[in-house]
């Protein structure tokens, strides 16, 4: 009935977003997140880890599972990064040109790899 | 007739004397003056005159002597009355002294005697008993009576000799009973014997009356006792099926936050906040009911962690402002007991604050351990609270009967304190309001390992002349990851599996691609920054393919709540 120990973590995600459960920036998924300054002390220790993880730029979903936690709330730490200027945030479909499209010689080789996963 | 006082007999023993020779002298002068008349007569009247004076000489003379007589016989009983008189004064004199002897001697001796315990018997025939009859009966009759009281008062005072020794030796007794045998059965029962162990055990008065209030005091206390623990046992139990369940919701709700949406994630927070409360009431209770904590860690946890599992069980979490830049991590075995002490202190300070002000949390690294200040700016307590207030966190009032009311998280934090040794003080803070320090020991943190293979490689890519700065200020305070990480990174895999030979890397199942793709390209490290700075497009083209599959990860994590995301994401994403 019990479970000796837990293997969890003792954080619970509102404790993480201080409450909140709505990220009012419009993060999606793929928009591509880089940080513009280094962690600093006394940080909360998930804008640190996204400050890292984006020091070359990484989509939203991939920090989601990178740090293991829900989209939203991912989202909600996305938006206090950017409202403190930490971080900036480039939608996918502005960046969207023919021109830096894959090309065919690497999409081949991610069909490969994907073959091999 | 009466009796002549005896002075005037003198008086009439003189003419008594000479009463003989007074009738004679008248018969002789009557005989005489009679012979004269007779010879004086004529001789016509001599026989006459002689008869005449013959007559009257004899009338004389028997007068004479009878009054003579009667004279004696009245001198006679004089003189014995005089003696009988004098007798009666000699013997009244006698019995007078006799008396006087008899009360100042006699009696005071017999006294003595009858005091010094001879028999009234022997102690009036020890003494001269007075001659008069009257005042021997007496005597004996004080004497009996006296020996009776003397008897009675040795048999009175013997009794209350007896008397006395007996509850001398029933105060001793109980005495022992109250100073000595009745604590040591008291901790004998607390402790778990049995009433009939401790009666067996213990040397109990002899007494029957306090032998047998004794006897029924213990049974009752072990009764009472035995119920005490029972009820104990009983919540103790049902408490820990509680727990069980707020666990196993706060689980539920994890994952349903992970699955569903941002429509229903706010209700989940606020179910997950009220189970956490709940976790805590039941966690409170339990503790008190001697059972255990909900939960217990096998890993240590950081300290950002600790106060957050803390804050978070407590209904103003809000409120709470927490200041830590400590990595330490607190061993996984007293991670749960410093977090309920934590959150029990919050609570507190939460709730004797106004509604308004927060609370701050400030952590502290010292060499003596990890000092945690939690100051609210509500009232100052009084002395008198706040001496309270550190005697129940002190631990000593283990008694489930000094509890006051609904206050019972003090009490938990005494115990929580005395289990870890952690070391709880009040203090009126610099905020206006009341300070709480605690200091967790150094034994309560976790071993410091060597930092370097928790960090992600991702650091490692970074450039080494600027280290993150929460990490330089405290890299020997390290001993965790700055956030937990469930699945410690592995230990180095071997470098040469990991790329096909065209570059891309090798996910091996249960790693993200990205950080496959991290340590790829920490390995090539050296010209990795260069090469990532200078010839931005190459890198980007390269890394599109561990997007990809994060990407495809993330979306299968991200189900349910991207819709119109799910429309763009056949787009391949965008180099920067």
């Amino acid at each position: 009935m019990r479970r000796p120990v837990d293997t969890g973590d003792p954080d619970r995600l509102y404790t993480v977003t201080g409450g909140r459960s709505r990220a009012d920036d419009d993060f999606d998924l793929v928009t591509l997140v880089v940080s513009e300054s280094e962690p600093t002390a006394g940080m909360q220790s998930e804008h640190a880890r996204i400050l890292d993880l984006c020091r070359h730029p990484t989509a939203v979903v991939e920090i989601a599972a990178e740090l293991k936690l829900p989209i939203t709330v991912v989202r909600i730490l996305l938006g206090d990064l950017l409202a403190m200027g930490r971080i900036t945030a480039r939608h996918p479909r502005a960046a969207q040109s023919l021109a830096s499209l894959p090309d065919s010689a690497l999409l081949k080789e991610v069909l490969h790899g994907l073959r091999n996963l | 007739m009466s009796v002549p006082a005896p002075p005037s007999q003198h008086r009439s023993a003189k003419p008594g004397r000479a009463a003989p020779v007074v009738p004679l002298a008248v018969l002789v002068v009557t005989a005489a003056a009679a012979g004269a008349v007779a010879a004086v007569a004529p001789a016509s009247a001599r026989s006459w005159a002689l008869a005449t004076v013959l007559g009257a000489w004899l009338c004389v003379a028997v007068t004479v002597v009878v009054s003579a007589l009667l004279l004696r016989r009245a001198r006679r009983q004089n003189l014995r009355l005089g003696a009988e008189a004098q007798q009666a004064r000699a013997q009244s004199a006698q019995t007078a002294g006799e008396t006087a002897h008899l009360v100042t001697v006699t009696v005071p001796a017999v006294v003595k005697r009858l005091r010094d315990g001879t028999s009234a018997n022997d102690a009036v025939t020890g003494v001269t008993p007075p001659s008069d009859p009257q005042l021997r009966q007496l005597l004996h009759v004080f004497a009996a009576a006296m020996e009776e009281q003397v008897r009675h008062a040795v048999t009175a005072g013997a009794e209350l000799r007896q008397a006395r020794e007996e509850s001398g030796r029933a105060a001793a007794e109980l005495r022992r009973l109250t100073d000595e045998t009745l604590p040591t059965a008291v901790t004998r029962l607390r402790e778990g014997h049995s009433a009939e162990t401790v009666l067996a055990e213990l040397d109990w008065p002899g007494l029957p009356l306090l032998r047998a209030p004794a006897e029924s005091f213990v049974r009752e206390l072990a009764r009472s006792e035995r119920r005490a623990a029972a009820a104990q046992a009983a919540s103790a139990k049902a408490l820990s099926r509680v727990q069980a369940k707020a666990v196993s919701m706060l689980a539920d709700l994890r994952e349903m936050q992970e699955r569903h949406g941002e429509e229903v994630f706010g209700d989940l927070l606020k179910l997950d906040h009220s189970t956490s409360q709940l976790g805590l009431m039941t966690d409170r209770l339990a503790l008190l009911m001697g059972g255990r904590s909900s939960r217990a860690w096998n890993k240590p946890i950081v300290m950002e962690s600790i106060l957050r599992g803390a804050v978070g069980r407590i209904a103003a979490y809000q409120r709470v402002r927490l200041h830590c830049s400590t990595g330490a991590a607190v061993t996984g075995f007293a991670a749960e007991g410093v977090m309920h002490l934590l959150a029990e202190l919050m609570d507190n300070a939460a709730n004797f604050s106004p509604p308004i002000d927060e609370v701050n949390v400030y952590v502290e690294e010292r060499s003596a351990g990890i000092v945690v200040t939690i100051e609210d700016s509500g009232l100052k307590m009084a002395a008198a609270a706040m001496r309270r207030a550190e005697e129940a966190v002190s631990g000593r009032m283990t008694d489930l009967a000094t509890l006051q009311g609904t206050r019972l998280g003090l009490a938990v934090v005494g115990r929580l304190a005395v289990k870890y040794g952690i070391s709880v003080n009040f203090r009126p803070s610099s905020r206006g309001g009341t300070g709480v320090v605690v200091l967790l020991p150094r034994q309560l943190l976790a071993q410091q390992r060597d930092p370097a293979p928790r960090r992600s490689p991702a650091r490692h890519a970074a450039p080494a002349p600027e280290p993150a700065p929460a990490r330089a200020e405290l890299p020997e305070a390290r001993p965790a990851p700055p956030a937990p990480l469930p699945e410690q990174p592995a230990p180095p895999r071997p470098a040469a599996t990991e790329a096909t030979p065209n570059g891309l890397p090798v996910r091996t199942p249960g790693r993200t691609m990205a950080e496959a793709e991290r340590e790829r390209e920490q390995r090539r490290d050296p010209r990795g920054e260069t090469e990532r700075t200078t010839r931005p497009d190459t890198a980007a083209t390269r890394d599109a393919g561990a997007r990809f599959g994060a990407f495809h990860r993330g979306r299968r994590s991200g189900r349910g709540t991207t819709g119109p995301d799910d429309r763009t994401a056949p787009e391949p994403p965008a180099a920067p």
